[in-house]
């Protein structure tokens, strides 16, 4: 009775295990599933915060936190959009690192709008030398991926 | 030998934003002196720019054939009452006559490090002192690099045109790299520094200029600072861009 259970034990986690092989994508499929997704959220993202900047230099600071509030919805969703898509199982460690930057990067998007909102011009300010801080890391951490869509770049906040 | 150079220039450009395409990685580096700049008029700065190409598995790097520097606004080149250099002044001098020839249009010193890789031989990094002066080339200004190295002795004079553009990057240099360098030198970093006060009709003026136009209640203000550009040899380019900081006095 014993082999039957062992070698259906068996059985089962060979067949999972090949799935889950099957299922891991390559690291250049996985990029480019990636950048599908973000690139269409990258623009909406550069559209959503154009002016921003013209705005802070203006003083118009719940303007600019509108703009800023869009974008951070827009990181969010996206966050959320690549999360569920299968990670090459040999890039695991490194992509959890990554995740945990771009989440970062979601809550200091989130603080920035806050504090202009509240017309807290000088905490909005640290937030954002964090947020361009964690940017640039969280590029390190996948700079062997080639993102472009992806990777976090200054020039498409306002 | 390979590896070895290979880790050298991955070492050498170990700072700085990275962007990699393939295996090709593209570095970008830079800041500016003093930080505390005037809100709303121009002030001194003194500039430093690194920028470089690396591979990620250590082969060759490929050839480069044009290199455009993308700086912002709110810096601004002045260059009026300089003396200007010429690039035929410049040709085949070493750093002393380079110094003697034009010393007066002199903005900025820096080295650079190229990859040699000559058929059947191992491939070896040449080393090259950097000298850049003020110029004007086809009517248009310039900044004139001249470059020396002492082991293989050879020298390089490489002009960037500077053009002025709409957009984030107002002020961007351009070179073309010749094709009288030949196939074999390949560019993989440089770092240059600019800084060059002068007086003209009892004014003191600096090469280069800047201020932090931010609002009154903030003290900091981010910009994007620089955007470097290549161009290679198969048509691709790569540019990567840096942000940075400034402070309001």
């Amino acid at each position: 009775m014993r082999r039957p259970i062992a070698i259906t034990l068996i059985t089962l986690v060979l067949s999972a295990t090949a799935a889950s092989a099957a299922e891991a994508p390559t690291r250049d499929e996985y990029v480019g599933q990636l950048e599908t997704v973000c690139k269409p959220d990258a623009l909406a993202t550069q559209r959503a915060m154009k002016g921003a900047r013209a705005d802070i230099r203006a003083e118009r600071l719940k303007v600019a936190s509108k703009k800023f509030a869009e974008a951070t919805s827009i990181f969010g969703s996206t966050v959320k959009e690549i999360s569920a898509v299968p990670r090459p199982s040999a890039d695991t460690a490194r992509l959890a690192k990554w995740f945990t930057y771009l989440k970062r990067q979601e809550s200091y998007l989130g603080q920035i709008t806050e504090q202009l909102r509240l017309d807290h011009p000088v905490k909005a300010q640290r937030l954002t030398a964090r947020f361009i801080h964690n940017g640039n890391l969280a590029n390190n951490v996948v700079l062997a991926f080639g993102f472009d869509y992806c990777s976090f770049k200054f020039s498409r906040y306002g | 030998m390979l590896a070895l150079l290979a880790a050298l220039l991955v070492a050498g450009i170990a700072q700085g934003e990275r962007v990699q395409r393939g295996n090709l990685i593209v570095r970008l580096d830079g800041n500016f002196s003093p930080l505390a700049l005037p809100r709303d008029r121009m002030a001194p700065v003194s500039v430093r720019i690194e920028a470089g190409l690396a591979t990620s598995d250590q082969s060759v790097l490929p050839r480069v054939t044009r290199i455009e520097l993308g700086i912002p606004g709110q810096g601004a080149i002045h260059s009026k009452g300089l003396p200007a250099c010429s690039t035929r002044r410049l040709r085949d001098a070493t750093t002393a006559r380079a110094l003697e020839a034009c010393g007066p249009a002199l903005i900025g010193r820096g080295a650079m490090v190229a990859q040699v890789k000559i058929p059947n031989q191992d491939p070896f990094a040449v080393h090259a002192k950097l000298l850049a002066f003020n110029g004007r080339v086809g009517g248009r200004r310039a900044v004139i690099v001249h470059g020396v190295s002492k082991k293989p002795p050879t020298s390089v004079v490489l002009p960037f045109l500077i053009h002025l553009r709409p957009g984030k990057f107002g002020t961007v240099l351009v070179a073309h790299l010749p094709r009288t360098l030949g196939p074999w030198p390949r560019f993989a970093r440089f770092k240059m520094d600019f800084a060059r006060r002068y007086v003209y009709r009892g004014q003191r003026l600096s090469y280069i200029n800047a201020s932090c136009p931010i609002p009154k209640r903030f003290t900091a203000g981010f910009f994007s600072f620089a955007k470097a550009t290549f161009t290679l040899a198969d048509g691709r380019h790569l540019s990567t861009g840096i942000a940075r900081s400034c402070r309001a006095r």
